[in-house]
């Protein structure tokens, strides 16, 4: 590989012969470390297992077809599948006025309001978790409010609830940030036309806003979606041991049970699910828009 | 367009969405300078005590060193191999660019969790057992990489050649061009992206969850390890000294490179 980018790079570059270089280590990082690694991962998906070694090297499809016959397996499949969706929508749903707003705020107000998105993206995921801890436990900022206006207290954290609430949270900037570049590249004097033609908010908004946005929906939801199905920190601690999602038991498989091939066929598996999801909707979606795109 | 109530609707509910985002962030930095030990309406007092308890705290100041040494040495490995990669992806007109582009950043397309576990299983099938700092560096530089290749690659697109050109043209040599011409124009990107590099290992988790081990416990595995038994303040300490951090990377980024480089698809 890296030979053939060196006579691309002489034929088309004459002057800097040594310019292949600059990928090089780049290109070597990625393929030895990157590639090999998820190739090594979908090999050992065909290995034996065994209780005296991680795996033994008898190719076999019995890690696929112990999965494909377990409903316990269907079960945080779909679990998972369901959270990441709700996770979505409900993302989508609040960060459609902020991307809005963000898109068609004057030039001075940007700067300010960027850094209110992006900022909490820098703040790590394990310290907003914990914010939430302090807000959500059974004794925390939100049950001591409830109590102290005379209401029952509320089992927020340690279920799903909780792991919806963090995983929201770590899911609207994305969301925002994909959003607002298709909306601003839609032109304000169409949605005019539309209210002076006598459509109302609404009606505009569904008419013309939203449709032209859609190419920012879609990476919006892809992104967000594919995000949170993989979220490993926030089930487990939000979730507690109620919630168990394919990351959690993959994880488990591979560092407490020790069966490699196992959870590399599950970790395959779940990966395959996830593609072929994004795909279909993909196809939905282009389906959708093309008699108004 | 809106009429004047619409508006007043639209800026409430953003304002609500705001809110929420920046909430647990503000209750982490009062939890921290609270002085009990849980918080309560109305907070007991400011006090250092929680910041004391995390300066005590073998475990968490080791952890916290190791993590800033394993950020720096990401940072400067991600640095030059992502500047250098966006360069000749700038200049190339090879036809598989695209699909060199895409690797590159795929490493935040796939679950990070997955990614881990893959490189646990591959040095194992190596051989190589006690991976230790290095291990960690390694799967860390796949998650800097893309984000020092983007932004760069963001300020390169930016970038007049015709400055290089000249430059040439005028008896300069490839490093002299490089070094007076080229380099003072991107520096900004190249910083930036420097800095997200340095964000991006010091957070990162997925990857050191399966990677860490005895001597190499970066802090947000000293984090998650702590909150699984204890919600004490001292967590909350440690999470104000990584927000104060954001902080300033988001004010000098917004300095350098303007945050609106950063939107995503369909731009």
């Amino acid at each position: 590989m890296p030979a053939a980018i060196e006579v691309v790079g002489v034929r088309t570059a004459p002057r800097a012969s040594g310019q292949a270089l600059l990928i090089a280590p780049a290109l070597c990082l990625m393929l030895i470390f990157f590639v090999l690694p998820y190739v090594n991962l979908l090999l050992i998906s065909f290995f034996t297992q065994s209780h005296q070694a991680p795996y033994v090297r008898v190719l076999t499809v019995a890690n696929y077809e112990r999965l494909a016959r377990d409903p316990f397996t269907w079960g945080v499949v779909w679990r998972t599948l369901w959270l990441g969706a709700i996770t979505t929508v409900i993302s989508l749903v609040l960060s459609y006025p902020v991307a809005y707003h963000l898109a068609r705020a004057p030039r001075r107000w940007k700067g300010l309001l960027m850094i209110l998105v992006v900022s909490p993206l820098l703040v790590g995921v394990l310290i907003r978790t914990y914010g939430w801890i302090i807000l959500l436990q059974d004794t925390g900022l939100i049950n001591q409010m409830l109590q102290g206006l005379g209401m029952k207290r509320l089992p927020l954290m340690y279920n799903q609830t909780g792991a919806l609430i963090g995983l929201v949270h770590v899911f609207i900037p994305f969301m925002v940030l994909s959003l607002t570049g298709s909306i601003q590249g839609i032109d304000p004097e169409l949605e005019m036309e539309a209210r002076s033609l006598g459509a109302g908010a609404w009606r505009t908004f569904w008419r013309v806003t939203f449709p032209l946005s859609l190419p920012g929906v879609a990476a919006g939801t892809i992104l967000v979606f594919v995000l949170a199905i993989s979220s490993y920190v926030i089930p487990s601690l939000l979730g507690g041991f109620t919630v168990l999602t394919v990351p959690i038991l993959v994880v488990r498989t591979i560092t407490e049970l020790f069966n490699w091939p196992g959870g590399s066929a599950f970790a395959i598996l779940f990966f395959a699910i996830t593609l072929a999801l994004v795909w279909l909707y993909l196809r939905v979606l282009s389906r959708i828009t093309r008699p108004v795109v | 367009m809106l009429i004047r109530r619409e508006r007043l609707w639209l800026t409430l509910s953003v304002v609500l969405v705001y809110a929420f985002l920046l909430l647990p962030i503000v209750v982490v930095v009062v939890s921290a300078l609270n002085a009990g030990a849980y918080l309560r309406f109305p907070p007991e007092g400011i006090s250092l005590r929680w910041f004391a308890a995390f300066a005590r705290s073998r475990s968490f100041t080791r952890s916290l060193a190791f993590s800033v040494e394993l950020a720096t040495i990401v940072t400067i490995v991600t640095t030059v191999l992502g500047t250098m990669a966006s360069l000749w992806l700038f200049r190339s007109v090879a036809r598989f660019r695209d699909l060199l582009r895409v690797l590159l950043i795929s490493p935040l397309a796939v679950p990070g969790i997955v990614t881990g576990i893959a490189l646990l299983i591959f040095f194992f099938a190596v051989g190589w057992r006690h991976t230790g700092l290095l291990g960690l560096i390694i799967g860390h530089s796949l998650i800097s990489l893309p984000y020092v290749f983007l932004i760069t690659s963001a300020v390169l697109a930016r970038f007049d050649r015709t400055l290089e050109e000249a430059a040439r043209n005028l008896g300069a040599d490839q490093l002299t061009t490089f070094r007076r011409v080229t380099l003072p124009l991107i520096k900004g990107g190249i910083i930036s992206g420097a800095i997200f590099a340095f964000v991006a290992s010091y957070d990162e988790f997925n990857i050191s969850l399966l990677l860490s081990g005895v001597g190499a416990t970066p802090l947000p595995i000293q984090l998650f390890d702590y909150l699984r038994f204890s919600f004490d303040p001292t967590a909350a300490a440690a999470g104000t000294i990584s927000i104060v951090l954001a902080l300033v990377v988001v004010l000098v980024t917004q300095r350098l490179v303007g945050l609106e480089s950063l939107y995503l698809g369909g731009g």
